[in-house]
């Protein structure tokens, strides 16, 4: 689906779509906008910087003017796509550019921090990559400065505007698939998630991912997208998680678990599980929202339904007739039968194969409000947390304990209030 | 090689035969649909499964047929 496609079908249901995802109203003055532009500076055009590059590049409304990056082939990259991009080498100049409307910031977890603050500060709109800092307390100090210095705040969740998740959303929401009974997330990968070092120093420059100082790993990778969802799915914050990592496959000198797993509960009981193995890749990655009434499939596009038509009543007598005359005699009754899944195959959520996750309209919902200067409702507080939520889960890993949401870092935002800002 | 006549009479009868296995083979889908709470446009939507079932009844009957007019033809001789 291309932007157009997606404005238009949000035009034909806006209403509806607009209740599960009200941070669409990004897109409510396109046409107002046609002949501006937002300057963007990116910070950290590594290799996420520079794919969310390639669709700024594909919007006439949006051009990358500066760059920066400590590591120069990372610049060098980058200036291939915008030649006439400005360089630095310390975000600081970056953010003294009078030129630069907003920053996209791309560099590792632990620099997210001190790179938005200072934006902020300086007046920029901000993208910040997930999972907005490295700690519950840096990601709530992004959100106050942004609510303190009204700038715009996106942060890299492009699921908030993947058609097929939006539109499961409005399914959910309506009720379709009746009461959300658990969700269970995971993502699974087969690899040693390195990346070639040209040289030993640059290797927790380039590898960052895999040391504490600069990462959280499979928690803030991966988690921080999907455990959203269900937040998202369920219109509620989980409370409580509780947790268990550990290093079973690559014992490469990483620092950070391979192997996760975490149980959120909600304040219903409903619980989200997750669960990352990165030795293993069979199930790949998805997000399933289990109703009583049916099953969603986000990541496959899919949905299933509980009861499923009946196979015609002729079929079904020629099977049982089949069964009778060749089957071996049971020698107890049905409940001996194994439980195992029903063969089920769904129906497309938008009708066909899943194309997109939805960063290029992120990016254009970006774009849309830093022209404007409105910040879309709901956008921040779903990036919040989504930060917060995976970190809360790394560290329920980390200290073997239960732990429950802490009330100095609630927001006021559905089921979460906070006595000192409320 | 002789020739062979079919007669019209034989061709009634073949043709009333299928059309019997035909009724029979709707009578089945009714009574399946009946005894498993499905819904009544099978009777239409399932009329390629009855059909093949009606063929394959006809064809039956036709061996039973000839095994008969076989064992029939032995014994007189
Ligand atoms: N939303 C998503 O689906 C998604 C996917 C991949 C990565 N990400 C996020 O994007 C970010 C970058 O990931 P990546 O895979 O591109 O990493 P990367 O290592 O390829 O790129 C990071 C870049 O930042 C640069 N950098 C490091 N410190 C810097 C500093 N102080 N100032 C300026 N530049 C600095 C590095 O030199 C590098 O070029 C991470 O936060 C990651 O979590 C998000």
């Amino acid at each position: 689906m291309d932007r157009r496609d997606f404005l238009k079908n949000l035009g034909a249901a806006g209403g509806t779509l607009l209740l599960a995802s009200p941070w669409l109203s990004a897109f409510a003055d396109v046409e107002h906008t046609r002949h501006s532009k937002a300057r963007i500076g990116v910070v950290g055009p590594g290799s996420r910087g520079r794919f969310l590059m390639s669709f700024l590049k594909n919007n006439p409304k949006a051009e990358v003017v500066a760059l920066c990056d400590i590591y120069r082939p990372s610049i060098d990259e980058a200036l291939k796509m915008y030649p006439q991009a400005r360089v630095y080498t310390d975000y600081r100049q970056l953010l003294e550019d009078k030129e630069v409307d907003a920053v996209l910031i791309a560099t590792p977890l632990d620099v997210h921090f001190p790179v938005a603050m200072a934006a902020f500060e300086a007046g920029k709109h901000v993208f910040c990559e997930k999972t907005l800092g490295i700690t519950i307390d840096e990601c709530y100090k992004m959100y106050h400065k942004h609510l303190d210095t009204g700038r715009v705040f996106f942060s890299g969740q492009q699921r908030l505007f993947d058609p097929r998740y939006i539109k499961v959303m409005e399914l959910v929401h309506a009720g379709t698939f009746g009461d959300i009974e658990g969700i269970r997330a995971y993502w699974f990968r087969n690899g040693d998630w390195r990346r070639p070092v040209p040289s030993p120093e640059l290797e927790r420059l380039i590898n960052w991912r895999l040391y504490k100082e600069h990462s959280k790993g499979l928690m803030t990778e991966l988690a921080c997208h999907q455990i959203q969802v269900g937040s998202w799915a369920l219109r509620q914050i989980p409370n409580r998680v509780m947790g268990h990592g550990a290093i079973t496959y690559w014992k490469d000198g990483r620092e950070v678990d391979d192997n996760v797993s975490c149980i959120y509960v909600f304040d219903n009981g409903v619980k989200l599980t997750y669960e990352s193995i990165i030795s293993n890749k069979f199930y790949g990655l998805e997000e399933q929202i289990l109703g009583h009434l049916g099953t969603v499939e986000p990541e496959k596009g899919k949905y299933y339904f509980e009861t499923i038509e009946p196979a015609p009543g002729f079929l079904q007598m020629v099977n049982d007739i089949e069964h009778k005359l060749f089957d071996a005699i049971p020698f107890a009754g049905t409940s001996w039968a194994p439980e195992t899944a029903n063969e089920n195959h769904g129906e497309f959520i938008l009708g066909k194969r899943p194309q997109g996750d939805g960063t290029s309209q992120m990016l254009d919902a970006f774009v849309e409000a830093v022209i404007t200067g409105k910040q879309p409702p709901r956008i921040a507080e779903e990036g919040y947390y989504a930060s917060a939520l995976c970190l809360l889960g790394y560290d329920a890993i980390e200290q073997e304990r239960i732990l429950t949401f802490p009330d100095e870092y609630k927001l006021n935002y559905l089921n979460h209030h906070n006595p000192t800002t409320a | 090689m002789k020739d062979s006549v079919i007669t019209a009479q034989r061709k009634r009868t073949e043709l009333i035969t299928l059309l019997v296995c035909f009724v029979i083979a709707n009578v089945v889908n009714l009574c399946a649909i009946i005894a498993y709470g499905t819904r009544f446009v099978e009777l239409v939507t399932q009329l390629g499964y009855v059909v093949i079932f009606s063929v394959a009844l006809y064809i039956c009957w036709t061996v039973l047929r000839l095994i008969y007019y076989g064992i029939r033809s032995v014994v007189r001789k």
